[in-house]
């Protein structure tokens, strides 16, 4: 052991294979940076590989001066934080007396919950319940239909059941209600179950988009995700929605293509800023989840 | 009164026992279910807190599976769900005859079937790559890198996937170029050909990083004991990985093999309504977007409605199946 140890045999081929898949993963990504950071009319050529051709912020200028990203960036934060928020509450009150083993019907209504995760009614009798309470083309509707997913739920519960009963008496034996329980004591011992769940479903609110194709109508509503869709048109038939032709000379030789680009980029960013911190947790959420319980 | 009380005293000795049990065992009900309304009372801000959860799944999750029934019936927009005509199976006998409707499901099945053969295993041997690498910098490097794609959207993809293999500028010309097929590049995401491959290999690069997160800390429980026995039996790497690593992942590999056959109908609604265009319907089109279509283009919500409802079932028959199946092969794995 005190020499030097030899590589084990396939030690490159191990480390060559994986630093290709890694390039194969990131790769993408950064064309795309490199494509929305390059001059436009130089880009328009292709042959970007690994750097930018020349470098120019013209195609994110020019993503700005459409004013339907800031409507939809403000419905996606919207849908972001309320949606998050009240997923977590809603979620959170609910695991909490399932969680706990006098609370009567406790497994029958688990089942309940459970059953939903196998069968479901389906897009269109969905469609029609979320219409008869008015909430269609309303950012409520990409909301309210999906308060709670069954899966955090259950996270949730095996978790705070984890949780030593004797804290939760000490604290009833001073007279907290089950409510103040839960927020005073459950809630700040459970962050790391938390933290992930909250994860789970920003990650969903910010990626998902097809609830909103099927939801959302007028313009006004129109969340990041179909607005980008919109957007990048890939069949160039429905061009309803893309960048409109600026008026100026100057800017009408800047490529649409690089607009496209910028807006990918944008749509990412506030994903990539937070996801070193993210992913720690996020991974954690999952092992949990992942426990039968 | 007293006259009667003086006659049950009389007999009392007679019926005294069975009265007795009786009225034992009435009182215990009676017990019983005053216990049950103390703890309920006890324990009423508790019923309180689960009111809006358990309202959100009765209202939005069980409120359309009462719908479903517009799958039987001739549903009329103007008439609503309990005015409209009971017509039996009919929606499904119009349904499975029409063209449009067994293409998607075609489609769906194809698809679905080389997404578990091909996506599936892919984070399974991902893993294995993954869990032999010493150099822990390196490891967390290579984890980090390839979760990413999983946080994000499949629109987003849609323009990565669009910006790489334009014929124009991206970089698939550029790979065309040097080997001399400069101007002949195909548009994939407009060929019916390589549509389906681009869907599977998509999959494959957006989920097969993240899905070793489960598979990797299985592996991590395996006893090294039995990797140093089989060190000391003379194992190889390649007969370790067969023997040790395959059969402890096989519980978990089960539990999501489950998962993916219950959901084999959905095919991806997500991913295939953010890549697909009508250049590519024909090979492309799954049972969730023709639906959609049904519904929302020619409004025929009942039809809708029975293709939706035929896939739950199917959905649903799968998951309890393969369980099933599961449980017989190997008694401790299966989900319920």
């Amino acid at each position: 052991m005190g020499t030097i140890r030899r590589p084990e045999p396939g030690y490159w081929a191990l480390n060559g294979a994986l630093i290709a898949l890694t390039f194969l993963t990131l790769y993408p990504f950064w064309h795309v940076l490199m494509y929305s950071i390059s001059d436009p009319r130089q880009a328009m050529g292709g042959g970007i590989f690994l750097l930018p051709k020349g470098f120019s912020l013209d195609s994110y200028a020019m993503m700005f001066q459409n004013s339907g990203i800031f409507q939809a960036y403000g419905n996606s934060l919207f849908r972001l934080f309320v949606g998050t928020f009240l997923n977590v509450l809603l979620t959170a009150t609910l695991a909490y007396p399932l969680s706990i083993r006098r609370f009567l019907w406790r497994t029958p209504l688990t089942l309940f919950i459970f059953f939903t995760m196998l069968f479901s009614g389906g897009m269109i009798p969905t469609y029609l319940l979320v219409n008869s309470f008015g909430l269609v083309d309303t950012l409520w509707a990409l909301i309210v239909p999906s308060a709670i997913s069954a899966w955090n739920f259950f996270i949730m519960k095996n978790y705070f059941q984890s949780i030593p009963v004797e804290l939760e008496e000490s604290a009833n034996m001073d007279g907290a209600t089950p409510i103040v329980t839960l927020f005073w004591i459950v809630v700040p011992v459970s962050l790391p179950v938390i933290a992930a769940v909250a994860l789970f479903y920003g990650v969903f609110h910010w990626n998902s988009y097809f609830d909103a194709v099927l939801y959302i109508h007028s313009q006004s509503n129109e969340v990041l995700t179909v607005f980008l869709r919109s957007m990048l048109n890939f069949s160039a038939m429905e061009s309803s929605r893309s960048i409109q032709a600026s008026d100026s000379a100057a800017m009408a030789n800047i490529s649409e293509e690089s607009v496209k680009m910028a807006t990918i980029v944008a749509s990412i960013l506030p994903m990539l800023l937070i996801y070193p911190f993210l992913q720690k947790y996020y991974v954690k959420g999952v092992l949990i989840g992942s426990v039968k319980g | 009164m007293r006259a009667r009380t003086q006659g049950t005293e009389e007999i009392e000795p007679l019926v005294s026992q069975t009265k007795r049990v009786s009225q034992a065992d009435a009182a215990s009900q009676v017990g019983r279910t005053r216990r049950t309304l103390d703890i309920m009372k006890k324990d009423k801000w508790l019923y309180f807190m689960a009111l809006p959860g358990l309202s959100f799944f009765l209202v939005f999750h069980y409120g359309p599976m009462y719908g479903v029934a517009i799958a039987f019936k001739d549903y009329n927009i103007y008439k609503g769900v309990f005015a409209s005509e009971w017509i039996g199976f009919e929606n499904f006998r119009t349904l499975f005859g029409m063209s449009g409707f067994q293409r998607a499901l075609r489609n769906t099945i194809i698809i679905a079937t080389y997404q578990l053969l091909f996506v599936f295993p892919a984070p399974i041997l991902l893993s294995l790559l993954i869990n032999e690498v010493r150099n822990v910098k390196f490891k967390k490097f290579v984890q980090t890198s390839v979760y990413l794609p999983h946080f994000v959207s499949w629109v987003v993809i849609g323009g990565i996937l669009y910006a790489i293999l334009s014929p124009t500028t991206g970089v698939a010309k550029e790979i065309a170029m040097w080997f001399g097929h400069g101007d002949a590049v195909a548009n994939l995401m407009a060929s019916r050909e390589y549509f389906r491959g681009l869907l599977i290999t998509s999959s494959i690069w957006k989920e097969a990083g993240f899905g070793t997160v489960l598979y990797l800390a299985t592996i991590v429980t395996i006893d090294p004991h039995l990797y140093e026995a089989a060190k000391v039996d003379g194992a190889k790497k390649w007969r370790q990985i067969w023997h040790i690593t395959l059969p402890g992942l096989r519980t978990t590999i089960v539990i999501l093999l489950i998962f993916n056959v219950g959901s084999f109908l959905n095919a991806g609604l997500e991913q295939v309504y953010a890549l697909y265009n009508p250049i590519v319907y024909e090979v492309s089109e799954i049972l969730d977007t023709y639906l959609y279509k049904l519904a929302f283009e020619e409004a025929k919500y009942d039809l809708a409605t029975a293709s939706g409802l035929f896939k739950s079932t199917v959905g649903l028959v799968l998951v309890l199946l393969t369980n099933v199946l599961a449980k017989k092969i190997d008694k401790d794995s299966g989900l319920i």
